[in-house]
């Protein structure tokens, strides 16, 4: 019923229905969106990769076929008159391809050899190679052709033209166009399938820890995520994930067992009182009885209430964060005023109360909060101390330390109590069964954890009890 | 027993007199969402002399506050609608310098807390006994004002505050610093009920309830020097309670 009511980890707002991964599922999923941007940038790039490179190559091609042009006509040029029709007519003669135009023209414009019917009429005769285009006779006709052309003037006022056909480029388009087929459609398609291989996969997982978490909020705490051994960063979340529910059931454990101990706590008390009324309802005769009833119920629910109020009060201060309030505590007076608060109570029980200041020293921190953690040391220690004993308040300056040290010549702390003091909500059986309520080391414990302070306890014969309070606190 | 009954007819006749000094009768607005406490609360105040205004939430209480003027109010902090505090806060922008008691079930450490202690209103954390809360009421509403008086007196007591002796009649009476704070703090409140709670805040600036009795410890070896042999107790143990400084019996 919790569960479902914890609607909010479920995805997508649906709960987990009978296939929550349907194809709609995939499209809008993140991943595949990423996936398809991706595949996009990665085709724009390999368009303008291949456009450059066709763009290159076809520079590379004409400006080689422009170096053979110029040579051909420096050679044939360099001729003499008369070897110059032949060597044209040789030229033309070993192109297979139909690509080179040659054509020697006299003065008055007239054709004296080559392939070309007349003198194209867009070339100039400088000297350098330009793109023209020229007509050609076929058998099958004219055709018009694009062409790289040279012209020169020879001595004796002829007019010589070299040309060339670049069609390599035309292949090199149809490779390029060829490569894009082979290559990019393939990858484009990969791509978008790894994208929806990846959503899915994802989806997968969160389905998977999305079930798993359901279970643990039904209540089943010993569930755990389900994570593969590999290294990556879904692994790492779930296992980051799975520490801190580990800790948390310890936590849980820990919590319900002290709830089992404050409930056996509070329950004592509240017997008393509801067996003194209710033998007082009956038994009472005159109001003065009653009254006396009544009384004892009260000092009973007053000690359940004085647990509620010693429980509460150490979670606000575990809970709060109020070091913006911390100031400089002069600790040479404040020993002083507890040593003033507790010297009656130590004299009524014959205990010699003393305090042992070496030196003025002060520490930053909360002054109520430091005052109620050495009074609940020494209060303790006035407690456990036997008639006749003495209880010593030192501050001592230790190594970039400052140490506030409460001893008495009481029955001090074992090993085992010493350990649980410190832990989280213990208390001792012993400190229980002593008037007042038990909590005071606890709270003690907690102060000095917000100072960001040490809590040391020695081993006895005697209790030693030490705040210390390092001058650079760690964190 | 018999203590047990002369010990809470002496709270009463305490409190009788204490709320015969208060004509024309004192009126206290109660802001607390519980009606059953509420009943309670108004219960025992109008027993001891009050006249009692009950107001269920924050807002109406605070129509209630502005309106009739009452001469101290009690509010709990958490309120429907507009927090305890909130209303005191309004309050006390529109300069009205009702004193206040907060009741709370949250603890009082946090700043807000402070502030209003500083402001001179009180906080009493739930649960608490009735005769702690009136206790606090009268202590509000009878707050000793600044007089220029050097010497303090209650009925044979003699408390110099310069010199810092105490005299009951003629006899000296030697304190120690701790023991002259305290009877002074007494003196200044004179008649009216103090509670160890209230002691404790105080005189010894203690935020906390200490574990061992420490208030009566310390009342008890004042008591042994005020009240001598064969004169008449002025220091007087209302049990369950607390403590009451006056010369009758």
């Amino acid at each position: 019923m919790e569960a479902s009511k914890a609607r909010p980890l479920t995805l997508s707002g649906k709960s987990a229905g009978p296939n929550p991964m349907d194809q709609s599922h995939i499209i809008r999923s993140n991943t595949f969106r990423w996936a398809l941007a991706v595949a996009g940038v990665f085709a724009v790039f390999v368009i303008v990769l291949f456009g450059f490179i066709y763009w290159q190559a076809d520079q590379y091609l004409i400006a080689r076929s422009d170096k053979m042009i110029g040579s051909q006509l420096n050679f044939i040029a360099g001729l003499p008159g008369e070897r110059r029709l032949d060597a044209i007519n040789d030229h033309l003669k070993q192109d297979s391809r139909g690509v080179q135009y040659a054509g020697l023209f006299s003065a008055d414009g007239r054709k004296i050899a080559g392939n070309l019917e007349r003198f194209p009429p867009d070339l100039q005769m400088n000297d350098s190679v330009q793109g023209i285009s020229v007509e050609r006779t076929l058998p099958a006709g004219k055709e018009t052709h694009v062409i790289r052309a040279i012209a020169r003037h020879m001595p004796n006022g002829d007019a010589l033209v070299i040309g060339r056909e670049v069609d390599e480029t035309r292949e090199i388009s149809h490779v390029v166009a060829q490569a894009l087929a082979l290559g990019l459609l393939p990858a484009l398609c990969l791509c978008l399938l790894a994208g929806a291989w990846l959503s899915m996969r994802a989806q997968k997982q969160v389905e998977e820890v999305n079930q798993r978490v359901q279970r643990i909020i039904g209540g089943d705490l010993r569930e755990r995520l389900p994570h593969r051994d590999v290294d990556e960063p879904f692994s790492r979340l779930t296992v980051i994930v799975n520490g801190m529910l580990d800790e948390m059931e310890a936590m849980i454990h820990a919590l319900a067992g002290v709830g089992n101990d404050i409930a056996h706590d509070l329950r004592t008390p509240l017997t008393r009182a509801r067996l003194t009324l209710e033998r007082g309802r009956t038994n009472a005769t005159t109001l003065e009885q009653l009254q006396m009833v009544v009384d004892k119920a009260i000092a009973n629910i007053d000690q359940s209430l004085a647990i509620i109020t010693a429980l509460l009060r150490l979670a606000e201060i575990e809970n709060s964060r109020r070091s913006a309030a911390f100031g400089t505590v002069s600790l040479h007076e404040m020993l002083r005023e507890v040593c003033d608060i507790y010297e009656p109570i130590a004299e009524n029980k014959s205990i010699d109360l003393r305090v042992g200041v070496q030196q003025r020293l002060s520490v930053r921190g909360d002054r109520d909060l430091l005052f109620e953690a050495v009074a609940n040391l020494v209060d303790n220690a006035i407690k456990f101390t036997p008639e006749g004993g003495r209880v010593d308040i030192d501050l001592i300056r230790g190594d970039d330390e400052t140490i506030v040290r409460v001893s008495d010549t009481g029955p001090g702390i074992n090993d085992k109590e010493r350990e649980g003091v410190l832990r989280r909500f213990y208390r001792s059986d012993k400190i229980r069964s002593t008037p007042g309520v038990g909590l005071g080391l606890n709270l003690v414990a907690a102060i000095v954890k917000l100072h960001g302070f040490r809590l040391a306890i020695h081993p006895g014969p005697g209790g030693r009890l030490e705040v210390i309070c390092p001058d650079h606190r760690s964190g | 027993m018999i203590p047990q009954n002369s010990a809470s007819s002496t709270a009463r006749g305490a409190n009788a007199l204490a709320a015969a000094g208060n004509e024309p009768m004192t009126k206290v607005l109660l802001i607390e969402d519980d009606s059953e406490t509420a009943e309670e609360i108004t219960a025992e105040l109008a027993d001891r002399g009050f006249e009692v205004e009950w107001s269920a939430s924050g807002i109406e209480g605070l129509d209630k506050a502005r309106s009739s003027r009452p001469d101290a109010m009690i509010v709990d902090r958490l309120l429907p609608g507009m927090d305890g505090l909130t209303v005191i806060e309004a309050l006390r922008k529109d300069q009205v310098r009702t004193p206040v008691l907060v009741l709370s079930a949250l603890g009082a450490v946090d700043d807000r807390v402070r502030g209003l202690r500083m402001g001179g209103d009180d906080y009493l954390t739930k649960p608490f006994a009735l005769v702690e809360l009136v206790a606090r009421i009268e202590a509000l509403l009878r707050r000793p004002a600044e007089s220029p008086e050097t010497t303090l007196r209650v009925g044979p007591l003699e408390l110099d505050l310069i010199e810092r002796t105490a005299k009951r009649g003629d006899r000296v009476i030697d304190l120690l610093p701790r023991e002259f704070r305290l009877l002074e703090y007494m003196m200044q409140r004179s008649d009216q009920l103090l509670t160890r709670a209230m002691l404790l805040e105080e005189v010894w600036n203690y935020k906390f309830v200490p574990a061992t009795n420490l208030v009566d410890v310390h009342m008890g070896r004042l008591r042994h020097k005020v009240d001598g042999p064969g004169e008449s107790p002025m220091i007087h143990n209302v049990r369950g309670a607390g403590f009451i400084l006056r010369t009758g019996p």
